[in-house]
């Protein structure tokens, strides 16, 4: 290593705080190293203020290891914004996530609901009052306490007009606000406006700001300027954190270090205040597949892998010593669907011609198609075998709210066939299918351009649908263009999107009601145009107004079960999910949906 | 004169090839529903980025080698030990395709039995035939160039030729209009007009006609200015004084007189600008925004070999479209060179 190459580094006056200047070049030299290399194994350990975990410390489940060792990954994009309620973007999400807290955390892995900021919870028996008691002694990383205080002053943020936030309308109950009562310093009581299921999930989306920290903007209006990334770059330090890691600096077009929190507020079961990782180092590539490219060449710890690149990637698995975990079927669906909508433009023509409009309302056309559709011959060919069919709006990576006894789709040209002649089609003598009208079934199918897969699965459709003697037109937009007929224009025949799924069903409430707006066969109903449609209505807000867990599995069952015999989105595949992660890495816990290194904090480096 | 021209392009070992190899390229893109084993869009699920498949030679007759997908996981196909189909030459087709869209085709110059499939370069990610989307794919790709230049060379005769003739107002007009287009950046206008058009169009023929247009009414500009310069130099030549004493109209005189000299200036011209055209729709459809699925391009097709797995997994035959492209530009180019040099021996390079 040239002495000299240490000037590049970012390290040297930002680590004054923990170390002394001798030592601040060693460590200086040794990030970059890392960052460079990170084969090339570190031997120091950085010198870390330990300060005794605080006395209501959330206890670690997972086997205790050391501190030390520097946590690379890898970006495609940048942060826009280190402010919460700013936040809209994933990359600046899962910065923020690492720095702050809410009052309950997810564990992905057990999938349930388990304490965070807050120790414990009750419900009263109105099923919707919820009392939080705070830990005691939890501090932010600048020293000062952690009290109700800062969930009130949170709460009255994320609910401030002058704020506008995607938080706010996640933190209602059927529009209305909770009412949130400081009861003592530790002590909070939420009350919302009616039972609502995932309440302690969502609650725990919002995070807790530091009040003294950010009194000032809230009270002269400038809260969303606070924490931007001008601030982040300048003044690293004023960002205060309640999570595990701290900003320590952020460089722009290179990389974000994140150093551990002094006083977070987990420790494990030796008693050694979490999290273990002397540095995260967060470094930005051009994209996705520099991505790949930069884990497959063991330049970074972890990364999620495409199907597609899994032959490969896996190639270099000895060299740099890292594994591959299979995490089963992502949670992410890809479907088809037919426009139903029967209104009418402006100039009172139809969105769908009449004949059109007939076919696409028919409960078995849109079966035929299904079955018609070679799901296995996708995965097999396109996925390179590594993916999952799907037959509902639930994949089976949600393994909770999975129902498996859903009708199933499998590929039969010959199945499909019968169910056309039942509804009144039949081929004509040039082999193209007719309906009872003699109009040839044809329809245009739209498709977002970007989407590799996407493009493989409509060319696949179109060669299925020749099949049955159904002529597709294929038609790729831009993914703008694209949602704004969906969602505005209404014209169009057919489309091929995807949803990003997983969690808890009540997350799908602007799908499935028929009022929703991504309800996109016939969204924005004023009232439900068929049977079923009313028969989901209920069945969701029924399941989102019940706490036992038992009864909303049977409910979102049923709704899975009328989305798979009606068929409004005729459901295709998903594609496997794939996470690549370094060996040296202990306690590493792959969830089946979510971020892999959601348990960062427990992470530690192998002796 | 255009004989004469013609004879001394296939005089030379030079000439004579490049001419020769792109008359071969032009002619096996035309005939493409005849020389391509399988449609262009007739896919094979279980047969996805398969290699391209050796032929051998056996009982008399062509044979093509067969595979089994040893990691599907990793497509990595392995021959079968002595499993091989043999390849039948003029085989009856069913599929009702016309050649040059009149000519109906009924035969197919070759093909293997069902279920086997002949793949000479090799299969995409649906399974589709390489070498057949490569066919269809060069009815578009080359096409595209000799019908842009027809558009532009129109254009530019018109609006040059007239400017240079009449001058004046016009002159002023149409120079100031030419020097507006070529001051615009051209790709980004490429762009921007594309994003404009395409909710207008949508169907394959339509974007492909579209696109021609685009990057014809782009490129008429600079052949316009020169068409001028020189219709400008001829028109104080004595002989086209003499014909406009003797009364003829403008347009004879243009057509007449004026066309005829600036005859090989075009060709020259011509020749040297169709690769700009073949590349112009290669970077369109390499961007996403050029011709569409189920459609052939070459600029597509190599679009759709620039993910990782291509060069991680050795799938090269995805990139022949890049070979054929860069072969024809140079073939292009090698004629446009060999017929400057024959219409303007001062350029001629001595060895």
């Amino acid at each position: 290593m040239q002495p000299t190459k240490s000037v590049e580094c970012d390290g040297a006056n930002g680590l004054r705080m923990f170390y002394s200047p001798s030592c601040a070049f060693v460590f200086a030299t040794a990030i970059l190293l890392a960052a460079c290399f990170s084969s090339c194994a570190r031997k120091e350990s950085v010198k870390r203020k330990h300060l005794p975990p605080p006395v209501e410390a959330d206890i670690s489940g997972l086997p205790p290891g050391q501190h030390g060792g520097v946590f690379i990954q890898t970006s495609p994009g940048e942060p826009n914004t280190f402010n919460p309620l700013v936040s809209e973007d994933a990359t600046s999400g899962s910065a923020i996530g690492l720095m702050l807290e809410g009052l309950t955390r997810y564990d992905p892995v057990r999938e349930k609901v388990v304490p965070g900021l807050a120790k414990s919870w009750e419900i009263a028996p109105d099923m919707r009052t919820h009392t939080f008691r705070l830990r005691e002694g939890v501090c932010w990383s600048d020293g000062h306490p952690l009290t109700a205080d800062d969930v009130v002053f949170s709460f009255a943020a994320i609910y401030d007009q002058r704020f506008p936030n995607r938080g706010a309308s996640d933190q209602t109950v059927d529009g209305h606000p909770h009412k949130i009562e400081k009861v003592d310093a530790l002590t909070i009581r939420i009350t919302a406006a009616d039972t609502y299921a995932p309440f302690l999930q969502t609650i725990g989306w919002a995070p807790i700001l530091p009040k003294h920290a950010l009194q000032k903007n809230f009270d002269d209006g400038t809260l969303m300027k606070a924490w931007n990334i001008g601030e982040a770059i300048r003044n690293p330090d004023s960002i205060v954190a309640s999570g595990p890691f701290l900003l320590h600096s952020f460089r722009p077009g290179e990389r974000i270090v994140f150093k551990p929190n002094p006083h977070y507020w987990r420790a494990d079961s030796a008693g050694k205040r979490l999290p273990y990782v002397d540095f995260v180092i967060m470094r930005f590539v051009k994209d996705f597949s520099a991505s790949t490219v930069a884990f497959a060449s063991g330049q970074c710890d972890a990364e999620s892998i495409t199907p597609d690149n899994v032959a490969w990637v896996k190639k270099s698995a000895a060299l740099h010593d890292f594994t591959i975990h299979e995490r089963g079927p992502s949670p992410n669906s890809s479907f088809i669907w037919f426009n139903q909508n029967p209104g009418k433009n402006k100039d009172g023509k139809p969105f769908v011609p009449a004949h059109k409009l007939k076919w696409f309302q028919n409960k078995k056309f849109r079966q035929a198609v299904s079955y018609g559709i070679d799901r296995r011959g996708i995965i097999d060919g396109v996925l390179f075998g590594r993916g999952t069919p799907l037959w509902g709006p639930e994949t089976p990576a949600n393994a909770k709210w999975f129902n498996p006894s859903i009708r199933q789709y499998n590929y039969s040209p010959k199945e499909a066939m019968k169910l056309l002649n039942e509804a009144g089609f039949k081929l004509d003598s040039n082999a193209r299918l007719v309906d009872a009208e003699n109009n040839p079934v044809s329809f245009a199918l739209n498709t977002n351009q970007e989407n590799p897969i996407r493009q493989n699965m409509a060319t696949v459709f179109r060669e299925n649908m020749k099949t049955l003697g159904i002529e597709v037109q294929l038609q790729f937009l831009d993914f703008g263009t694209f949602v704004s007929k969906i969602q505005d224009s209404f014209d169009y025949e057919a489309g091929l999107l995807g949803f990003t799924g997983g969690g808890d069903p009540a997350g799908g409430k602007a799908i499935y009601l028929s009022s929703g707006r991504l309800h996109q066969w016939n969204p924005c109903q004023p009232k439900p145009a068929t049977e079923w449609e009313a028969r989901i209505d209920a069945l969701m807000n029924k399941q989102v107004k019940t706490l036992d867990e038992n009864e909303r599995k049977r409910l979102w069952g049923e709704v899975q079960e009328i989305m798979a015999e009606e068929q409004p989105f005729i459901y295709l595949i998903t594609p496997n999910a794939y996470a690549g992660l370094k060996n040296k890495w202990k306690n590493i816990e792959v969830p089946r949906i979510g971020s892999i290194i959601w348990n960062l904090d427990e992470m530690f480096l192998a002796p | 004169m255009k004989n004469n021209l013609f004879r001394q392009l296939v005089a030379t070992p030079a000439g004579a090839g490049a001419f020769l190899l792109l008359a071969a390229l032009y002619f096996a893109a035309a005939l493409a529903p005849f020389l391509a084993p399988y449609s262009v869009s007739e896919q094979d699920l279980t047969r996805t980025y398969h290699p391209p498949c050796r032929l051998l030679w056996k009982d008399g007759r062509v044979h093509v080698q067969l595979y089994w997908n040893k990691d599907r996981t990793a497509s990595a196909y392995e021959p079968v030990a002595g499993q091989t189909a043999p390849v039948a030459f003029f085989v009856p087709t069913q599929k009702n395709e016309k050649i040059l869209g009149f000519i109906p085709c009924a035969w197919r110059f070759f093909s293997v039995e069902h279920p086997a499939r002949i793949y000479l370069l090799g299969s995409d990610s649906t399974g589709r035939d390489v070498f057949s989307r490569l066919l269809y794919g060069a009815q578009i790709s080359l096409s595209i160039g000799l019908i842009g230049i027809c558009i532009t060379f129109f254009l530019g005769i018109c609006v040059g030729g007239l400017a240079g003739y009449f001058g004046g107002i016009f002159d002023h007009a149409a120079m100031r209009l030419t020097e507006w287009l070529m001051a615009i950046p051209g790709l980004y206008l490429l762009l921007s007009l594309r994003s404009a058009l395409s909710s207008k169009f949508s169907d394959s023929g339509q974007i492909y006609i579209m696109i021609v247009l685009i990057l014809s009414l782009l490129g008429w500009a600079g052949t316009a200015r020169v068409i001028r310069g020189l219709t400008l130099s001829l028109r104080n030549r004595t002989f086209v004084q003499a014909s406009e004493a003797l009364g003829q109209t403008p347009w004879r005189i243009l057509w007449l007189h004026l066309l005829p000299n600036l005859f090989s200036y075009l060709v020259v011209s011509a020749t040297l600008s169709i690769p700009g055209y073949i590349l112009g729709e290669a970077a369109l459809s390499f961007l996403g925004i050029g011709i569409q699925e189920p459609s052939s391009s070459w600029g597509l097709m190599l679009s759709q070999a620039q993910e990782m797995k291509v060069f991680m997994l050795n799938f090269w035959w995805l990139l022949t479209p890049g070979a054929a492209i860069v072969t024809t530009v140079i073939l292009f180019n090698i004629l446009g060179d060999r017929l400057r040099d024959i219409v303007d021996p001062k350029f001629r390079m001595t060895p």
